[in-house]
């Protein structure tokens, strides 16, 4: 069951997106969310809808990955379709509580939001499931580098560090998990059955022993480092360089261009 | 009477993935009751995997397990009943250990078995006497034992739950050679006190001398030897093609008699080897 476990969710189907730079990526998307975000009208909101479309499409990830994303936020995709929907003007359509009006502008505001959070969340998976995590704390670094400046020289270096590390220990962990669920039920423990609170106390001899020895991992590892002489200073080169391409600026002009889209549909429409 | 029974025993991990693998593969064996089985293997043979079906931790592919002559998955419901009467010692036990107390921690086998009140007490107490945990180390947090102390802590909580059948997978493996002995003196004293089944993993082909009378040789999640201790180690050659080997001192004997000494080959253990000295010098005097 903890196998299921996918950190990260990097999904290789070996598209454009993949080899796209993770840096023009996290850019991007940020851009993509600051668009979307901007789209006022449902003619913007069928653009970004056109566009995540489109994302999808070239990403080459089957649809049902993302539709699994989408399953994970639907409590909240609900609840911000329920609230908006009594906040509106227009045609009382009922009310309850004698307060509480359902509007038809309350309805279509609803339904813009949902739509809205759907698309910012597709999109964000499109960077998950094509980066793999590594590449994204090296973007992560690369992006704050010029806090460098600032007198922070060595902290971006080691907040990429721990992210990392922190990622290449995941599976590690879950093995570990793994174990000690065994070890526990060998001993009887009885993890299935149960309320709630029952549920959660059968949880402390697991997660006891998990904590112990991911302290005693971290003490291992950091004597490890520092006997090979790890310091997180300057002159540091990395194997993997990150260099822009040809394809990351076809990626950044078509994105532009859909940002151009929505402000003029916002413009004009 | 044989106590557990495993038939066409097969496991593979990772499903429905391309990553499938067989773990253990048509495994058959009969074990009766009171022996002490070793099992033997190269890693990724295949024991591991083997003895977590003993209690059901993992769940056949193929096959089945049967204790007492019944199969422990005809009431899946009521699997925990056989984690009490099969116990198993995982590999490091002491990453186990989680309660305030050394007693507690003792204490969390029987108690998930129903055990309560006077009966846990007594019960922890014993255990604690059979393998030498001393009466003040009970109210200590387990955390501050010494490595050795933690396994022996480790071992009782599941000695407490009084399995007819126990399992240890590699109890010796990370300690020094008093700590070794001390484990396989535990392991001796709870089998002769319950009249107890032992299966125990091993790379150590000394202790397994020492302690098993009958070995269980794996290769590739296979059973290729399954007889007495001392058959299995006259087979060296056969032993060595899977990766193995006989014990050290079997080896010295073996060279010995290559050199033209007429020394036995049934040699396993240093008191074996002192016993079959003494003769030949009893002998030569004779001579």
């Amino acid at each position: 069951m903890l196998k299921d476990i996918t950190f990260g969710q990097y999904f290789d189907s070996k598209s454009v997106i993949h080899r796209a730079d993770p840096r023009v990526k996290i850019v991007l998307l940020v851009a993509v969310i600051v668009f979307i975000f901007l789209a006022q009208n449902y003619w913007g909101l069928l653009l970004s809808a056109l566009f995540v479309l489109f994302s999808m499409i070239i990403t080459k990830i089957p649809v049902k990955m993302y539709l699994k994303n989408l399953k994970a936020v639907l409590p909240i995709l609900i609840f911000t379709a329920v609230i908006n929907a009594f906040y509106g003007e227009g045609e009382v359509l009922f009310s309850i509580f004698g307060k509480l009006n359902v509007t038809t502008g309350g309805l279509s505001h609803a339904g813009f939001m949902a739509s809205r959070i759907m698309l910012l969340i597709i999109i964000s998976a499109t960077l998950t499931y094509t980066t793999t995590p590594n590449d994204l704390t090296d973007a992560i670094e690369s992006l704050f580098s010029p806090l460098k400046f600032l007198g922070l020289k060595t902290a971006v270096h080691t907040i990429a560090m721990m992210m990392t590390i922190a990622l290449r220990f995941i599976p590690t962990l879950v093995e570990e998990a793994e174990k000690i669920m065994n070890a526990q039920k060998a001993r009887g423990a009885d993890l299935e059955s149960g309320n709630f609170k029952e549920k959660i106390k059968a949880l402390i001899p697991i997660l006891i022993p998990l904590l112990f020895s991911s302290v005693r991992r971290a003490a291992e590892l950091a004597d490890a480092m520092e006997c090979r002489c790890y310091n997180s200073g300057e002159g540091k080169t990395r194997m993997k360089q990150l260099r822009l391409h040809f394809r990351d600026l076809v990626i950044t002009i078509f994105t532009l261009c859909f940002g151009a889209g929505i402000i003029l549909l916002n413009i004009f429409l | 009477m044989s106590v557990l029974q495993v038939k066409n025993l097969s496991h593979s991990y990772g499903g429905n993935t391309p990553f499938i693998n067989d773990a253990v593969n048509d495994v058959s064996f009969t074990i009766e009751a009171g022996e002490m089985i070793g099992i033997i293997g190269h890693t990724g043979s295949g024991k591991s995997t083997l003895v977590q079906h003993l209690n059901g931790i993992l769940k056949p592919t193929k096959g089945e397990i049967l204790i007492d002559d019944s199969n422990i998955w005809d009431k899946p419901k009521e699997i925990r009943k056989i984690r009490s009467k099969v116990g198993l010692v995982f590999q490091y036990p002491e990453y186990q250990l989680f309660e305030e107390t050394v007693f507690k921690d003792i204490a969390f086998g029987p108690k998930n078995m129903g055990v309560s009140g006077d009966e846990l007490k007594k019960r922890v107490l014993d255990t604690c006497r059979l393998i030498g945990v001393k009466d003040e180390y009970l109210e200590k947090s387990p955390f501050d034992l010494s490595g050795g102390e933690k396994r022996r802590v480790a071992i009782a909580g599941v000695m407490a739950m009084r399995p007819e059948i126990i399992v240890f997978d590699e109890p010796t493996a990370g300690l020094d050679p008093q700590g070794r002995q001390e484990i396989i003196k535990v392991i001796n004293e709870y089998r002769h006190a319950f009249n107890a089944t032992v299966i125990i993993i091993s790379h150590s082909m000394e202790d397994m001398a020492q302690m098993a009378d009958k070995l269980l040789v794996m290769s590739k999640g296979e059973v290729v030897m399954f007889d007495k201790t001392e058959e299995v180690f006259k087979q060296g050659d056969k032993l060595r093609e899977i990766g193995l080997n006989v014990p050290i001192v079997t080896r010295v004997f073996d060279r010995l008699r290559e050199k033209g000494l007429n020394v036995p080959n049934n040699v396993f253990t240093v008191e074996n080897a002192v016993e079959a000295l003494k003769k030949i010098k009893a002998g030569d005097r004779n001579a």
